[in-house]
């Protein structure tokens, strides 16, 4: 509708100058009767146009309403989506969320998506210019046909005017799911721009309080013994904990998310380690860590082994033990650092 | 060379496994009579003086070898190369030195710099921790006065090699503080030759972490000491060494929060006593009052967020200690009252606090400061700000990474409030530097402490009975030894060596054999780590990055000495004040070689300019000209490594110049763009057009195309890349080549002046008529306005 307005605008603005340059009142009255004619033809089509789309935009708003990113099935989309009268964008993320299709993925993509459509629904420049919608694969499988697609998360942008682009696709795999990456997408390619605000993460807060409250009503419950607080071991134990948890790179591990292992996809044979000494596996990390805890518990043992009271026979044991684990598992650690850190010459034990 | 290296450190470890016997058996024997230590005993040892001095006699030799081994081992790229700076920082240090000795100290810290940031300029004085300067200047200053003569260049480069060994004696110190002698020659040791920590200061590494380590460390030991005695007169020492660290390196803050949090531990373990009150109280007034002094810090340590711990534990520790005072002037019941009300106003006031801070979303700032880093380019895109991966920590500490917890173990058994400081201490950097890899400098020391006191507490009970018999004087000397360093905090500790003593009959028990066979194999261990610790300096650690080095089939040796061919090309061939456009990185060699100004450089304290610079890098040539322009640049300075296959070039480090342009300008620059639509960044035929066509690709690849390196490999084919590139065919229309260095390692382009006035075409000519006059000016105003140089 607005369109049209803006068309017979244009008009009138290119008529004005035909009339101070040429002066004819034929004209006139002829270029009048153009108007009129585009007035008055398309007027049923253009009413019946009109109302179809406020129908449309009154649904959208109405599901928007209730749930920030709208489900689609393969008839929503083709009446929402494709069919023409549409003065909004549509963001319609292409997803597989049902359990038995194993799309971890999907999940997170998802999350964010809905942090997204969330910012911009409870935002106060929301306006109907722009709609957040999902098509789930098990609801509109034909959509998908129709799109010809075979991956799923998909992100895709459907402008008020004209098909979808190249750059209406979201690039995923460069750009990454995150909701701020996503908001930016929608900037550019809608002029709509959303601040992403995430909803505060109560969970951690959460935890920690009943931590909190689990710690404090142990030491109410044990209020006449609080010895254990005093424990030394328990302490010492945490401490090390801590210091072996953060030189295995468990840090990294969390910032970077590493996968766990890798698995070849054409032997089949897992690998634990990691090539390469820039990068490494969780299950890597793991290992390293429980061979720094076996060499640290071969010294304890060293020096438990020469002074604790027990009988002679079993500190000797202790202490043969021992010196095996430290030397054993450094050896280990060094052969496993060896085969990453290329060209490093040294070896202990076994190469 | 590597062999003298190698023979160095070992016989340095054989010294100190020796003497870690000597002093451990002798606290193994003599704890039970420092036990029971009282005068008689006293005036025994010191009657016995003669063991005494055969003792701090092997001690001093440790140390001067463990200093001469870190000296030594330290200067792999003095040998190789030259003495040189290294690097792209200590370019600037040096240059900044330089000025300090040429035109004083006071104007050096009013030094406006007018060679940097152009146009902006930047304040030398005020945004330098100016301690590693003026610590270099009043070194050479002394030198000169006792008529040494020696250049500037030899004392900085020199610097940090010499303050290893204070370093080491200074990890001595607060080891024999927290845990005995022997553990102290080792730590001593151990730091000495630890790549983690020679990382950081080898010869020609003229940067602030390698004094500040030392200042670190001996920050700690006094503060250690105070807590100890109680005397203000340590704890002003701490401070004074507290301050020269504040003018060394930033890294002060961790001084600033481990010393409070130390406090507060020792708070909640009800240690307190009048010691840690008179400790703390004195340092935190004086080092405040103290670290205001330097220009740079100023008043951040009442302003900011990270100091405001210090200021907290302050005020706690005041009213515990007004509480005490009460305690023993009130009758219980008033107290208690008192304590209610001052407790529940107390939390009031936190919770209060914490509700604002809650509001306002600083909080959560506070909480997750550690991630801000991963989410700006800027900081990103530094390799030192990445976290850290196991083999790092293993390849920094080798067999130390390993054996550390069990010392942490063995300090907090056996805890005191020292050790509380140092299980804080590791537990706090060993944090820092799994998120940072450059703070594994900061858990270095810790990791020296404790693996020493790990290593000596094995060796104390492995080497010592046989000594026992052997050498009946060592026994009585350390007794002497251990009331000295203990005073009467050895108390916990002791009842853990009665127990040791009373086993000393069945100790025996365990043989000869087995504890030769344990002590063979300790030894061994700690040989390995030196002969690691020497390869990891002679390989990773020991390339000044100026000059490069490789290495040819038979094992001769070519330098490439590209870096430093340039900058004195730039040097003798440019106009003195003309302006070098490059990437960030090389600022500081720019204005440190080649003597002339720059736009950018490693103190990135403008982000938007570098993202001018990144822009002007990545758009196609003649946006960017209108960038160089605006600019005034006169060169453009470019590395290029697909000749000789270096890869730290420009094009790898490219995407991060997309990033941090697009951050300020996302309208205009794409990092999407450049990605061939698989997701791959790719310089050769598949690439994107936008990359094929932007600045930095014409002007890396200008010519190259022409150029076969070998007859296996198409003409323009990338080393560095391993692939063909996909635009041969450059032209640079508002560009042209000045200098390209021998292998092609840098590239400096001249930005051309605008033309004379572009030549008109007729028709605008031709047409000029009464009616067109309106518009004719237009034009010519329109001319005038884009270039406004053109008219002047």
């Amino acid at each position: 509708m607005l369109q049209r307005i803006l068309q017979s605008v244009a008009v009138d603005r290119r008529i004005v100058p035909l009339l101070k340059r040429k002066k004819m009142y034929l004209k006139v009255l002829y270029s009048l009767l153009l108007v009129l004619i585009f007035y008055g033809i398309p007027s049923t089509g253009q009413k019946k146009k009109e109302t179809l789309l406020s129908e449309k935009v009154g649904q959208l708003m109405d599901w928007t309403g209730k749930r920030s990113v709208i489900r689609m099935n393969g008839e929503k989309f083709r009446r929402f989506v494709k069919a023409p009268p549409r003065n909004y964008s549509v963001i319609i993320m292409f997803t597989a969320l049902q359990p038995q299709r194993q799309c971890g993925v999907c999940k997170q993509a998802d999350e964010e998506y809905q942090i997204l459509a969330n910012s911009w629904r409870y935002s106060n420049a929301f306006t109907n210019r722009v709609f957040f919608a999902t098509v789930d694969f098990d609801e509109g499988s034909d959509v998908f046909q129709m799109l010809n697609m075979n991956s799923a998360p998909t992100f895709i942008h459907f402008p008020a005017k004209g098909k979808p682009k190249k750059s209406d696709t979201y690039e995923l795999q460069v750009r990454g799911f995150a909701a701020e990456q996503l908001a930016r997408w929608v900037g550019d390619r809608t002029d709509v721009q959303i601040r992403v605000i995430r909803p505060p993460n109560y969970a951690g807060p959460l935890m920690l309080g009943f931590l909190l409250a689990v710690i404090g009503g142990l030491a109410y419950l044990r209020r006449n013994n609080l010895e254990f607080l005093y424990n030394r071991n328990v302490w010492a134990f945490s401490a090390l904990c801590f210091c072996l948890i953060m030189t295995s790179g468990q840090m990294w591990n969390h910032i970077r998310g590493p996968p766990y292992a890798h698995k070849n996809p054409n032997t089949g044979q897992v690998s634990y380690i990691h090539g390469s000494s820039q990068a490494q596996f969780v299950a890597e990390t793991h290992i390293v860590l429980l061979f720094n805890c076996a060499v640290t518990l071969g010294m304890v043992l060293l020096h438990e082994a020469a002074t604790s009271d027990m009988d002679i026979g079993k500190r000797k044991i202790m202490c043969i033990g021992g010196i095996c684990l430290v030397m054993l598992f450094f050896s280990w650690l060094l052969s496993i650092f060896r085969a990453k850190y290329h060209g490093y010459p040294y070896s202990f034990l076994m190469s | 060379m590597a062999e003298h290296h190698g023979s160095v450190s070992d016989s340095k470890h054989k010294a100190s496994a020796a003497n870690v016997g000597a002093s451990f058996s002798g606290n193994g024997r003599t704890s039970p009579v420092a036990n029971v230590s009282s005068g008689a005993e006293r005036a025994l040892s010191t009657g016995l003086a003669q063991p005494a001095g055969w003792q701090s006699l092997l001690s001093f030799t440790i140390l001067f070898l463990a200093w001469l081994a870190g000296f030594s081992a330290r200067l792999f790229a003095v040998i190789r190369f030259e003495s040189i700076i290294h690097e792209f920082d200590p370019w600037f240090n040096y240059r900044s030195t330089h000025h300090l000795t040429i035109n004083g100290f006071y104007e050096f810290l009013n030094w406006f710099d007018d060679r940097a940031w152009y146009p902006l300029g930047r304040i030398v004085g005020g945004t330098v921790y100016p301690g590693l300067m003026v610590t270099a200047g009043l070194i050479h200053y002394v030198l000169n006065l006792l008529h040494v003569t020696v250049h500037i260049r030899d004392v900085c480069v020199f610097l940090a090699p010499v303050f290893s060994g204070l370093t080491s004696i200074s990890t001595f110190l607060l080891t024999r503080e927290l845990w005995n002698q022997g553990a102290g020659l080792l730590a001593a040791c151990f730091i000495a030759i630890v790549p983690g920590y020679i990382s950081r200061s080898v010869a020609g590494s003229f940067d602030n972490e390698g004094i500040a380590i030392f200042a670190l460390q001996f920050t700690y030991y006094l503060w250690v000491k105070s807590v100890k005695t109680g005397s203000v007169f340590w704890a002003i020492g701490c401070c004074l060494s507290y301050f020269y660290m504040v003018s060394a390196w930033g890294g002060y803050v961790f001084i600033i929060n481990l010393i409070p949090l130390h406090v507060f531990v020792l708070l909640l373990m009800q240690r307190y006593s009048r010691r840690v009150y008179i400790a703390y109280s004195t340092f935190y007034i004086v080092g405040l009052v103290l670290s205001m002094q330097i220009p740079f810090v100023g008043f951040q340590p009442i302003r900011t967020s990270e100091h405001m711990a210090a200021a907290g534990v302050f005020a706690l520790l005041q009213a515990y200690a007004f509480l005490q005072y009460l305690k023993d002037r009130l009758t219980k019941q008033e107290f208690q009252t008192l304590f209610f009300l001052g407790v529940s106003l107390a939390a009031g006031a936190v919770f209060l606090t914490v509700i604002y801070l809650t509001y306002t979303g600083d909080i959560f700032r506070l909480l997750y400061t550690c991630y801000i880093p991963i989410h700006i380019p800027i900081i990103a895109s530094v390799s030192e700000h990445q976290p850290t991966t196991w083999v790092s920590f293993f390849f920094d500490l080798h067999i130390l990474v390993c054996t550390f917890p069990a010392g942490l173990w063995f300090c907090i058994k056996n805890i005191n409030d020292e050790r509380v400081f140092v299980a804080l201490y590791a537990i706090s950097a060993v944090y820092f530097a799994g998120v940072m890899v450059r703070l594994m400098l900061t858990l270095t020391p810790v990791v020296c402490m404790l693996s020493a006191v790990a290593f000596s507490s094995v060796f104390q009970h492995y080497l010592g009975d046989d000594m026992k018999r052997e050498i009946p004087a060592v026994e009585d000397n350390s007794d002497d030894d251990d009331k000295r360093n203990s005073g009467n905090l050895y108390d916990k500790a002791g009842k853990v060596r009665k127990h040791v003593s009373e086993q000393d009959k069945a100790e025996e028990g365990l043989g000869p054999n087995i504890k030769s066979i344990v002590t063979m194999l300790m030894l061994m261990l700690l040989m390995m780590f030196a002969v690691h610790c020497t390869w990891v300096t002679s390989n990773a650690y020991s390339s000044p990055s100026v000059v490069l080095a490789s290495y040819n089939n038979d094992g001769s040796r070519n330098i490439l000495d590209d870096f430093r061919e340039a900058y004195y090309w730039l040097r003798q061939n440019t106009d003195e004040h003309a302006r070098v456009m490059s990437w960030w990185d090389y600022g500081y060699q720019i204005a440190g070689m080649a003597n002339r100004t720059t736009l950018v450089d490693n103190n990135t304290w403008n982000n938007s300019h570098i993202a001018l610079v990144g822009k002007a890098m990545s758009s196609n040539e003649s946006a960017a000209y209108e960038i160089m322009r605006s600019l005034d640049v006169d060169y453009v300075l470019i590395i290029f490594g697909g000749v000789i296959g270096y890869s730290g070039d420009d094009i790898n480090k490219f995407l991060w110049m997309v990033r941090i342009a697009e951050g300020e300008h996302p309208k205009d620059i794409r990092e999407s763009d450049y990605f061939t639509p698989q997701g791959e960044f790719r310089v050769d035929k598949a690439g994107s057009p936008i990359l094929l066509n932007c600045l930095m690709y014409k002007m890396s690849y200008y010519r190259f195309g022409e150029m076969q390196l070998d007859f296996r490999t198409p003409p323009g084919f990338d080393r560095t890349r391993n692939a063909e590139i996909g635009n041969k065919d450059i032209k640079l229309k508002h560009l042209e080549e000045a200098f390209t260095s021998e292998h092609w390692l840098v590239r400096i382009y001249k930005v051309k002046k605008e033309e004379n006035r572009a030549p008109l075409d007729h028709s605008p000519r031709s047409t000029i008529t009464n009616k067109q006059k309106y518009t004719s000016k237009k034009v010519w105003f329109a001319l005038r306005c884009d270039h406004p140089l053109w008219v002047v």
